[in-house]
């Protein structure tokens, strides 16, 4: 398939790469291009140059602080998420989540970055930020501001990123202590697109004393269902109270109706993968 | 590359050759392989990254080749179908899709026989399971896949007799 002529550059640094977002109107970066080069092949956006980050070693690191928390590079792909040993020891859910994305060959390539810029409501690693609470490091030629990861996702396709600004690093803190974290998937096929998925991080003492819990594919962002984390404070962690606090989901979600699903399969599954997304996280089972 | 151009001049090692030309940024290296160096073993099936029948494998990981502009590979080591045969001998891998008819239009073998050989590399005594997952990313529509495992896991079982011969660790993963 022929694109559309289009430049292409391949800075040193990430100052270099921020200095050619913001000189050329109409560039963009390519970090692993698993939908930027389909993007650039129907011509649905227009770039004019391709600004290559994918290999500046500012972007590719992983690092482990003492705290447990984890700042991963936009550029570390999903491979590498997979076999981090950084990774696994305290955020083994990021590298299970990661090793079921799609298949190998976009795996190799496929970023983080990628991953939460694009802001494809069907992303799986976006809903699993946001249980884990994260936090968007974010650069351009001007300086660097932090962004919440609730705050970054605006909409279909659209983060908080303005023009000229990159994603440079995803921090993760470490889970609180007696805090777990689970992820259910209802997909199209096995490790393909998702009907409806949830990612959930509680924390038991006794009792659920807090708990996150993330709807994806029923907004065009992935979600915080409010009514089922306060349903969840204060309860015995049982598979009972998990089924009773997932009953709140219901009318309040509007979710898209498509080949894969109607609006109301999608709230009465909603309800499901959450369910399993907490179970898993409260340590009784569930998962994927 | 540190100036934006639409033409790069790149250098591309490709089954041990080293080639250089002059290159449209916009050109998909699938296209660059096939039209430009005329090595047209790798397949274009679908163009979107679906099919795999492009799957090439460059600095020693799988990736679709419909799937990166030319230039990106600037500097890249990368295997294709081509180089799998040596001296005139067909790979083992090559040998046994022949052996258990893992293919039969032939349209995606080289893509099949590109993951399956990354798969080995990586592991090369994988389960049914993880033969199945390791050739996701590769659309056959002819075979129905279960000859294609077959064909792959003929090999995993020769990997493990060779190595349950010759090493105390052997067999493990």
């Amino acid at each position: 398939m022929l694109l559309k002529s289009v430049e292409y550059v391949r800075p040193g640094s990430v100052d270099e790469a921020l200095h050619l977002l913001r000189s050329n109107a109409g560039a963009a970066p390519l970090a692993g291009g698993q939908s930027l080069s389909n993007i650039l092949k129907h011509r649905v956006a227009s770039v004019d140059v391709l600004v290559d980050i994918s290999s500046l070693d500012e972007l590719r690191e992983i690092q482990r602080r003492p705290d447990g928390s984890i700042e991963v590079g936009a550029c570390v792909t999903y491979d590498e998420l997979d076999r981090s040993l950084g990774v696994r020891a305290g955020h083994e859910i990021i590298a299970r989540v990661a090793s079921h994305i799609e298949d190998s060959q976009i795996r190799n390539r496929g970023t983080i970055g990628g991953n939460c810029c694009l802001s494809d409501p069907t992303n799986n690693l976006p809903p699993l930020l946001i249980a884990l609470d994260a936090t968007m490091h974010v650069r351009s030629a001007g300086g660097s501001r932090r962004v919440p990861v609730e705050e970054f996702f605006k909409g279909y396709f659209l983060t908080a990123l303005e023009p000229g600004e990159l994603l440079t690093s995803v921090e993760i803190p470490a889970l609180p202590a007696g805090a777990r974290a689970g992820y259910a998937s209802l997909n199209v096929a096995a490790d393909s697109k998702a009907i409806v998925r949830s990612a959930a991080r509680v924390k038991v003492n006794e009792v659920i004393e807090e708990a996150r819990v993330v709807l994806a594919r029923v907004a065009p962002v992935p979600i915080r269902h409010r009514g089922m984390e306060e349903a969840l404070v204060g309860a015995a962690p049982t598979a009972e109270s998990v089924r009773a606090a997932a009953d709140t989901i219901g009318e309040d979600l509007e979710p898209v109706a498509d080949s894969h699903g109607s609006s109301e399969y999608r709230r009465q599954m909603a309800r499901v993968v959450a369910r399993r997304a907490v179970l898993e996280a409260i340590g009784q089972g569930g998962g994927m | 590359m540190t100036e934006p151009s639409t033409t790069h001049a790149i250098e591309v090692t490709i089954n041990g050759k080293i080639y250089h030309r002059e290159v449209e940024a916009r050109q998909l290296l699938v296209h660059f392989i096939r039209d430009t160096l005329d090595l047209t073993g790798t397949h274009i099936g679908c163009d979107t990254g679906s099919c795999g029948a492009c799957s090439v494998i460059l600095n020693g990981k799988l990736v679709k080749s419909c799937m990166l502009l030319a230039p990106q590979a600037d500097g890249a080591v990368i295997d294709t179908v081509e180089g799998l045969a040596a001296d005139g001998e067909l790979a083992p891998l090559q040998e046994s899709f022949a052996a258990h008819h893992g293919l039969q239009c032939g349209y995606c073998t080289p893509g099949m026989l590109m993951s399956a050989t990354y798969l080995l590399r990586e592991n090369p005594t994988p389960t049914a399971e993880e033969v199945r997952r390791g050739i996701k990313g590769n659309l056959c529509r002819c075979t129905g896949y279960v000859n294609i495992v077959r064909s792959i896991l003929a090999v995993a079982e020769a990997n493990r007799a060779r190595l349950t011969g010759t090493s105390a660790e052997g067999g493990q993963q």
